[in-house]
């Protein structure tokens, strides 16, 4: 009988079930009570105010999609843009990248570079200290240097950013001195982004322990960390405004910044203008429209100097090998067509292997493949493909190391972006190409291109340094694990690709740069498209959000929220 | 019933065992290498032969495979499955940091699937081929074939967005799951009102029901202490494996909702081929699904006192 008056309370107990189970509060370590953003109700612009506000602070809440969040917040070890950036709020490095596209003396009050380009001298500001009181000086950035070198940290990009240090000399208490045997001319792309934290403090803790206390010398503190769901630094006190950026002295406005990791895309579109966070970064494209015309909130565009979203051409097997089918694919390549059907316009078109925005590239390349199908077609006609069986598809016939009769099949292998290889898959139908879009995941795009197994293989790269044509242009760096997958080896490329890793002149090394760019589309090295731009919703209660000459990256020393 | 539940846990120990064999081989047929993915990151820079070489050989990948697999089992035998390869942590810290999360949104889940389920299912079958029949059953199969990712964007849409009664993302507490509860238990929800309804149907129509109700009992004893506990042998195996199936499938739901939890947590672990964590992931999660499967067997003998485990 007694079983029988539990089973009547069946209901009353699962119904319970769901009440204990999920007792209130007991996430670990979250805060998920901050106060949501106060929308605006007045039309304005993310300028400074003419009213200054009676106190500058507030919480910031940035949604960002959940594949910007870091494996490790260290940046002396994860290859991420966006460790590097969250790292920027914890510590200033020695110099910054301003949004002019200049580098600007952060941590160093100045540098120099040896005449014959072997050593680098940086004279540290002597009023640093770290947030745990450790001083800032000499030896604390070459612990860092060193760091960041030992093999047993694992550091992976910055390492190599860095480049083959021979050594790290303190010469007085605030001078440094970094010595090479070649010159290492991008040294300052790597130094923009390597945060220096205090010696004692990456001393007190493991490396695999160290990323959750990480200590800088940075406006704000590295306050908590809920893996998949936020991060949130706040304020420390004791700031000095030693980023240029800062446009007043001692600590930053902001109470605190959250970091929400978004895992949806519509959700991320949306949490803006439904007051869920003040600022939504990487704003789907699909979603931009609803910022354009809204007087609550400011659509911000960041461009990102770089390769774009570029397809490498396996330039080793057929079909690919021949020149002329690669050249047909650039001549029925209508980007801009591209860009008005699948993102109304709002992606940069790309032409060659820099996008335009990058300080080097070379306008050339807009008119070496003007969208032309009917030269397309003839290209394949001369390379030995043709239709003969009336399929749509062209076959083979006499081409070098293909059997006669195989059809024109070319796969369009990417890791995201798939729709533009399927707005291209309508075009070279056309001149009867069958392109066969797939999507994969970044280990099979890795292990593909080891085995050198694609056509076009989606590729992109992020610098405003010209050294990004060498990682893949450099046919030294065609060997497993490196990025020059399209197999081209061009003895004149590689030579202007080391003479561009050599030289400190930034005008000489951009009209290296150029002639790199000229040679690597008259041998249709790679398939360009187009390039993303970095679009930001910005609440307007949100003022002096400052982005960086790299679309995703941005300052918030003078950043405050206005109720 | 202490002997079956003892033979019961040692049965366990061989299906662990062949769930480690295969998942640990399956990671390692996969494409990719966990030691290049870890230097040059998903989109990365150059990294040289001699590095990927370096850091393989930190992390014993360059080992024989047996070796590897000898070395991952009696570990776990000792409660150690590795520190992750990407994240640097031990894998039993961070299966426990995330279980929780995961664990509650089950709950609410199973909480809304049962409640909702079972009300639905017992009125259908007490107002057979009614409105609310036919009503109920609609509901049922909309909640089993809605997709999940379709169905948390559209509460999103209503209760976050329009009427701002939700947070969309994050957030603490009961508040925070109630939505995400409803996304994952819906379906099983459908489900579990389905095999009531028919199971109780099945039941009322029994001898001993209409010798109850000719005794004179009154209509709600008959059904509460008569029909429903000898309908719920199979609704409670369908609960069983659905909460098993919530706890290893949570994932579609914590990514709409952007909760942290093992779902996402393994998930992003396959990508980056982060063997140790995929492996410890899968083993804990096929223990707590055996388990979970124990419990229902066990709870057969509480439901019909004709079963026995002697």
């Amino acid at each position: 009988m007694n079983k029988r008056v539990c089973l009547n309370c069946l209901l009353v107990i699962v119904f319970l079930l769901s009440l204990v189970g999920c007792a209130p509060g007991d996430q670990a370590g979250a805060t998920g009570n901050e106060p949501a953003p106060a929308a605006s109700s007045q039309p304005q612009g993310n300028t400074p105010e003419a009213e200054e506000p009676a106190k500058k602070g507030g919480d910031l809440i940035i949604a960002v999609p959940a594949n910007l969040e870091p494996a490790s917040f260290d940046g002396h070890i994860d290859p991420f843009q966006s460790t590097w950036l969250y790292d920027s709020f914890i510590s200033d490095p020695l110099l910054i990248l301003a949004p002019n596209g200049e580098y600007q003396p952060a941590l160093a009050e100045r540098w120099e570079l040896s005449e014959d380009g072997k050593s680098w001298t940086f004279y540290l500001r002597d009023d640093v200290y770290f947030q745990d009181g450790t001083p800032f000086n000499a030896e604390a950035v070459k612990y860092n240097f060193e760091r960041v070198k030992d093999p047993a940290l694992g550091s992976a990009q910055l390492s190599d950013d860095l480049g083959p240090i021979k050594s790290v000399e303190v010469v007085d208490e605030f001078t440094v001195r970094l010595n090479y045997d070649a010159p290492w001319a991008t040294l300052l792309d790597g130094l923009r982004r390597m945060p220096i934290w205090s010696p004692t403090a990456a001393d007190k803790y493991d490396k695999n322990e160290f990323d959750k206390h990480l200590v800088g010398t940075g406006p704000f503190l590295f306050t908590e960390w809920v893996a998949n769901d936020h991060v949130t630094f706040t304020r420390w006190e004791d700031y000095g405004g030693w980023n240029p950026i800062q446009n007043h002295e001692g600590p930053v406005y902001l109470n605190s910044v959250t970091i929400r990791f978004i895992g949806e895309e519509a959700v991320l579109g949306g949490v803006v203008a439904n007051g869920n966070a003040h600022i939504a970064q990487e704003l789907p494209a699909a979603y931009v429209v609803d910022y354009q015309d809204t007087q609550d909130a400011t659509l911000m565009t960041g461009y990102q100097a770089g390769t774009g979203l570029q397809w490498v051409m396996n330039t080793t097997s057929p079909p690919l090998d021949q020149l002329k089918v690669r050249q047909a694919l650039l001549y029925a390549t209508d980007q801009d067509e591209i860009n008005e059907i699948l993102y109304d316009g709002l992606y940069l078109t790309q032409k060659g292997p820099l996008n335009s925005v990058h300080p080097c590239y070379w306008d050339g390349v807009e008119t070496m493949y003007p969208f032309d199908l009917e030269k397309a077609a003839s290209l394949l006609e001369e390379a030995g493909w043709r239709d003969e069986n009336g399929d749509g598809i062209r076959e083979a016939h006499g081409v070098p190391g293909v059997e006669n009769g195989a059809p024109l099949i070319i796969r369009f292998s990417a890791l995201h972006h798939e729709e533009i290889g399927e707005a291209l898959q309508l075009t070279y139908k056309e001149i009867g190409i069958d392109l066969k879009v797939e999507v994969i995941p970044g280990p099979v795009q890795l292990d593909r291109v080891n085995q050198r197994d694609f056509e076009l293989m989606y590729e992109r790269q992020r610098s405003p340094d010209p050294r990004i044509l060498d990682q893949i242009w450099n046919s030294k760096y065609d060997q497993p694990g490196g990025w020059a997958w399209s197999g081209l080896k061009i003895a004149e490329v590689d030579q202007l690709l080391e003479e561009i890793a050599a030289s400190s002149d930034i005008e000489y090394r951009c009209e290296l740069a150029k002639d790199v760019q000229r040679i690597v589309m008259e041998n249709a090295g790679m398939l360009p498209t187009l390039s993303q731009p970095v679009y930001y919703a910005v609440d307007n209660s949100v003022k002096d959000f400052l982005l960086g000459a790299e679309g995703n990256w941005f300052f918030l020393n003078n950043a405050y929220i206005v109720d | 019933m202490r002997q079956y539940i003892f033979n019961r846990l040692l049965q366990m120990i061989p299906v662990l065992f062949l769930v480690s064999i295969i998942i640990f081989f399956i990671m390692h047929a996969l494409p990719g290498d966990p030691a290049m993915l870890m230097l040059a990151g998903a989109e990365g820079g150059a990294v040289t032969p001699e590095r990927i070489a370096e850091l393989r050989a930190q992390m014993g990948l360059d080992d024989p495979l047996h070796i590897q697999y000898f070395r991952f089992i009696t570990g776990a035998v000792r409660g150690d499955l590795g520190t992750s390869i990407r994240l640097r942590t031990p894998v039993t810290q961070l299966i426990a940091e995330r279980f929780s999360s995961t664990l509650q949104l089950s709950l609410v889940g199973l909480g809304f699937s049962i409640t909702f389920g079972l009300i639905l299912g017992i009125l259908a079958a007490l107002k057979q081929n009614s409105w609310f029949d036919m009503i109920s059953m609609v509901f049922s199969y909309i909640g089993v074939s809605m997709p999940i990712f379709w169905l948390g964007l559209l509460l999103i849409l209503i209760f976050c967005f329009q009427l701002n009664w939700f947070e969309p993302a994050g957030g603490t507490g009961f508040k925070s799951l109630i939505l995400p509860g409803i996304t994952l238990g819906l379906s099983s929800a459908g489900i579990v009102s389905r095999l009531t309804r028919s199971s109780l149907i099945e039941v009322l129509n029994e001898d001993y029901i209409r010798t109850a109700r000719g005794k004179g009992l009154k209509e709600i004893g008959v059904i509460l202490h008569h029909a429903l506990q000898n309908s719920m042998i199979p609704v409670v195996t369908m609960i069983g494996l659905q909460f098993g199936s919530m706890l290893a499938g949570a994932v579609v739901t914590e990514t709409v909702f952007s909760r942290p939890g093992l779902g996402r947590l393994i998930v992003n672990a396959i990508l980056w081929k982060d063997y140790p964590l995929v492996q410890g992931s899968v083993l804990v999660l096929a223990l707590i699904y055996l388990l979970v499967n124990l419990l229902v067997d066990i709870s057969y003998a509480w439901l019909d006192p004709r079963i026995h485990y002697n």
